[in-house]
């Protein structure tokens, strides 16, 4: 029963105590710039387009679009600026500023000049890393005990879902579903609701 | 200012004030109802606005929120958050151990239009307890008094249900039931065979199943909360405003928010209501015969409170010192969750707006060691959606595919306890903190006490086993309690009895201490019980707009 109604979809911000406070002016400063690029909120160009590589990565196009028609940047982008706290949106942007660290340690450029398997090499590592955190958080959840620091490739995954299956083509196009059902049952064969 | 008079004033255009609206008007008198915020309609409705036209896609707009809705934030989604007021407008105070969510809006149809819409009867297991057990005072009526308006009140709102035949949670004229899903039949299977003094039932609601009295059946778009163009769930806004507005006799006044109720010394008597105008923010007095107070547990109670004289130092009509006392919420929090594996194949259609009930268990034939009373569970069975990928390994065009499928099925029990009546969960006037019209706000007392806190355990039990038995993996059990008021069920600041010296109201919600004023929101009731509480209280209002007019007729009133 849907008492509630809500759609949680992250649940509460997380929040981050004793951030670096140079690194807070230093996402202040880029978020000053990005508000100067027409249609960003807090990425800076190189961000965005890191964003839509990532994203694209983790639900690319198929038989179907993928994140980056959805517009799935824009929506983290629209959350950085606009949602989260400063220090959790510039925590997130410097997360994004480790995948180009690891991208040339690794291959001598950045993640978006990476040819698909070195992006695919990398964030297998990332996307290990960020298993870990979501057993940590599950487990710290259940023993009612604070979270671990968020872990960047977590979030961005977790994003990337959230803005493609609430596009209307994540949702329309990917799922197949409609705002008001064709029909109603209790209990059907899966396939009358994929064809719906 | 001097404003019109009436037969009738209604304050509150809720769920009760809507029952006492349509009632009264239809029962001939000129009724007036003063509704505290602005007149919504059909065209403020947001349930087919599709979550890409929302900002923030369902995520809420967080900042907004906690500026001007930090307790309002714990209730709605971003679609409706619209409907529930600011909290720098209303504000009230609590002592700093006793945190209460006070979770409303002001706008015309009130909390009918986000409610939940679960449409319970009671039973005299409800009715007989306070007695036998010496809790708060026995209630003035039993179950033969309201069974008559249960059946009225239903006819008229459309309650869908399964008739179960079972004396603790009587059957009502229900509409079809609708249909349960695979892992709902397959919990039903399993507690009927493990645990026959327990029953799983489809939920009993007050949305159409079929085309009824003008409305259409429900099209199981599924966020009732945020209205419905198809009028197919009951709402003050959908039902019976409508219905009161058809004789005639009905004058509905927005911005009107009541500051207090006008006593005659001379005859005893409720004379009118002063308001103060929401946007001139002028006060105006309306008069009337009689007055149904149906503002909701907390603002009546606020609105008698501040209604102090020289008579009624204490409170309007509080010759019992009741008044403000005995608050109640249901208890919520307790409960458990697993997967129930296999039935992959099969999914549910449509977002239908309901859940299960497992009416209450405990207390019925035999003693249940540790507590009094009980709880019925709420719930229901579900597919995971995209939602897990986040928890899954993987990404690319494998893990999108593997997302396009629902995941397995997981089952959920939420239980809603009974709290017992007690003197020290209440109701004060901070004279301090005035609202943003001047009027001075209330000081909530409440907490959680050992009785509650005990049900909380036992549902975590009792939900596990039955997840148990129907062979669920993975299940984890919840018992963090809910705050007191966030179950949305308060009620009892103005309790019925049968002796004036220890309650407000009599059997008729009729005060004791003033004739012509009633009070038939939720503040009314001697217990809570555990089922949800508003289809009583438009059957007790119903019931209390008979009384009345017939007193009025026969020259008594």
């Amino acid at each position: 029963m849907e008492r509630r109604n809500v759609l949680r979809l992250l649940g509460s911000a997380a929040v981050i105590s004793a951030f670096p406070p140079d690194a807070l002016a230093l996402f202040q400063q880029a978020h000053a710039q990005a508000a100067q690029s027409p249609g960003l909120k807090a990425f800076n160009p190189h961000q965005d387009a890191t964003v839509i590589a990532i994203s694209e990565a983790i639900i690319p196009a198929t038989d179907t679009p993928g994140a980056k028609a959805a517009k799935v940047n824009e929506f983290i982008d629209l959350l950085m600026g606009e949602w989260y706290e400063p220090a959790d949106s510039a925590r997130f942007l410097d997360g994004l500023d480790d995948v180009d660290k690891r991208s040339r340690r690794l291959f001598s450029k950045d993640f978006v000049d990476c040819t698909v398997a070195q992006q695919e090499q990398l964030l297998r590592a990332l996307d290990g890393e960020a298993m870990t955190f979501a057993k940590q958080q599950s487990a710290a959840l259940l023993a009612k005990k604070p979270a671990p620091p968020a872990n960047f490739f977590y979030t961005m995954k977790k994003l990337t879902l959230a803005g493609y299956y609430t596009s209307e083509i994540g949702f329309e196009k990917e799922l197949g579903k409609s705002i008001i059902p064709p029909s109603h049952a209790g209990c059907a064969p899966l396939t009358a609701e994929v064809n719906q | 200012m001097k404003g019109q008079s009436f037969d009738a004033i209604v304050i509150g255009s809720g769920i009760t004030g809507g029952w006492a609206a349509k009632e009264l008007t239809e029962k001939g008198l000129e009724t007036l109802v003063l509704e505290a915020g602005p007149l919504i309609s059909a065209a403020d409705y947001v349930e087919h606005v599709p979550v890409w036209e929302v900002k923030f896609r369902g995520m809420r707009d967080r900042k907004a929120e906690l500026e001007n809705q930090p307790i309002q934030r714990h209730i709605g989604d971003e679609w409706n958050a619209k409907f529930f007021v600011n909290d720098r407008e209303n504000p009230y105070t609590t002592p700093p151990d006793q945190p209460y969510l006070f979770l409303r809006g002001r706008h015309l149809g009130g909390r009918s239009v986000m409610w939940g819409r679960q449409s319970y009867r009671w039973s005299d297991l409800d009715f007989e307890a306070n007695l036998k057990e010496g809790i708060g005072v026995d209630w003035p009526i039993r179950y033969k008094d309201i069974e008559p308006w249960y059946d009225y009140v239903e006819d008229f709102i459309g309650v869908t249900g399964q008739a179960e035949g079972l004396p603790q949670l009587p059957d009502g004229k229900f509409l079809p039931p609708m249909e349960m899903n695979c892992a709902e039949l397959v919990m039903k299977d399993a507690i009927a065979k493990k645990f026959p003094d327990r029953r799983l039932t489809i939920g009993r609601t007050a949305i159409l199943t079929q085309a009824h009295r003008g409305r259409a059946a429900c099209h199981y778009c599924g966020p009732c909360a945020r209205g419905c163009i198809t009028r197919s769930y009951f709402s003050s806004l959908n039902s019976t405003l409508p219905a009161a507005e058809a004789t005639g006799k009905l004058t509905l006044r927005p911005y009107s928010v009541v500051h207090s109720l006008i006593f005659d010394p001379k005859t005893r008597r409720i004379s009118g209501v002063r308001i103060i105008d929401g946007q001139s923010k002028q006060p105006i007095e309306f008069t009337a015969r009689i007055v149904f107070l149906c503002a909701s547990t907390l603002e009546s109670a606020r609105i008698l409170l501040n209604s102090a004289t020289p008579e009624f130092s204490n409170g309007l009509a509080n010759s019992s010192g009741e008044l403000g006392h005995n608050l109640m919420d249901h208890i919520m929090g307790g409960g458990a969750t697993g997967i129930i594996p296999g039935h992959e194949d099969r999914v549910q259609i449509g977002n239908r707006p309901n859940g299960i009930y497992v009416p209450r268990f405990r207390n019925i034939k035999e003693k249940s060691p540790g507590f009094l009373r009980g709880y019925g569970f709420q719930g229901g069975g579900s597919r995971e959606d995209w939602g897990r990928g986040s928890e899954m390994p993987g990404f690319g065009a494998d893990f999108k595919h593997t997302l396009r499928q629902p995941g397995p099925w997981r089952f959920r029990f939420a239980g809603f306890g009974e709290c017992l009546s007690n003197r020290d969960n209440r109701l004060e006037i901070d004279k301090g903190k005035v609202d943003a019209w001047g009027i001075p706000t209330l000081r909530i007392s409440h907490k959680w006490r050992a009785n509650e806190l005990a049900l909380l355990k036992d549902m975590q039990v009792t939900a596990a086993e039955m997840l148990e038995a129907a062979g669920a993996k993975d299940i984890v059990l919840s018992s963090t309690p809910s705050a007191p008021g966030e179950g949305i069920h308060e009620m009892g600041s103005a309790r019925m009895g049968r002796d004036p010296k220890t309650s407000v109201l009599n059997a008729y919600n009729q005060t004791h201490d003033i004739k012509n004023l009633f009070v038939t929101d939720g503040s009314c009731m001697a217990s809570s019980a555990c089922q949800n509480p508003s289809l009583t209280y438009m059957a007790l209002t119903a019931r209390a707009c008979d009384y009345a007019v017939g007193q009025m007729k026969r020259g008594e009133l």
